[in-house]
């Protein structure tokens, strides 16, 4: 069966290293956002940009902001879903069907994670779970998948 | 959980074929024939049919319903 969608086995080893290495660096931006300055201020186009806390909407023009945490998020996201959604070594029906079933568990148990935690954190904790909930999904597929695989090959690892 | 029972494993000693030979002839992994024929893994009709023409049987004489299917 023909499984064009995903991206081909050569980019497996490459995304799973920028996947690493930059969602390490975003969540380490983001845990010491408090104690280091390193910015790099531009001037972005945004939709909808707001100044400050209380500040007014701007619609559809240029605010100035630091994209530092733009540029790791897009790392973050294009590595992470080529890593998640490019075909193993031996790809096959059976290795399709192991990856459907952990995106379905992936799902369950990551809306279940954030529903906890709508229900358990308030005020401006939440913003943090709002952050982890951007690419919790993908990130609890990707150990989801890596250890049914793992699983799968170790069971069979030697012929009878 | 539906489970079927197959002769998989006795189908390929017929053959003289290891489960790598097996693997590389249907077009799938070592593991996944293995997974087969421990039955923790049920075949698509397509892979069904693969085995049946590589074995020169009828599906039915490969795979069988398990009892309170």
């Amino acid at each position: 069966m023909k499984t064009s969608y995903l991206f081909p086995y050569r980019f497996k080893l490459i995304s799973g290293v920028l996947f690493a290495v930059s969602l390490a660096l975003f969540v380490t931006y983001y845990c010491a956002d408090k104690y280091l300055d390193f910015e790099y201020k531009t001037q972005v186009f945004a939709i909808v940009g707001d100044t400050g806390l209380l500040g007014d909407s701007d619609w559809f023009g240029w605010v100035e902001n630091s994209i530092v945490d733009e540029i790791l998020f897009t790392i973050v996201i294009a590595s992470g879903l080529i890593f998640a959604f490019s075909k193993e070594k031996t790809e096959d029906e059976m290795v399709a069907s192991i990856r459907l079933n952990s995106l379905v568990k992936a799902t369950i148990a990551n809306y279940v994670i954030l529903l906890f935690l709508y229900l358990t954190v308030y005020g401006f904790s939440f913003l943090t779970v709002l952050n982890g909930a951007m690419f919790s999904q993908l990130l609890i597929f990707i150990v989801l998948f890596r250890i049914n695989m793992y699983r799968f090959n170790k069971f069979a690892s030697h012929e009878e | 959980m539906h489970h079927m029972k197959n002769n998989i494993k006795v189908q390929r000693a017929i053959l003289n074929l290891t489960q790598q030979d097996l693997a590389e002839r249907i077009g799938v992994s070592r593991q996944t024939i293995n997974a087969m024929e421990a039955a923790k893994y049920v075949p698509s009709t397509v892979l069904a049919l693969k085995l049946s023409k590589l074995f020169g049987k009828p599906v039915n004489d490969i795979f069988d319903l398990e009892e309170g299917d």
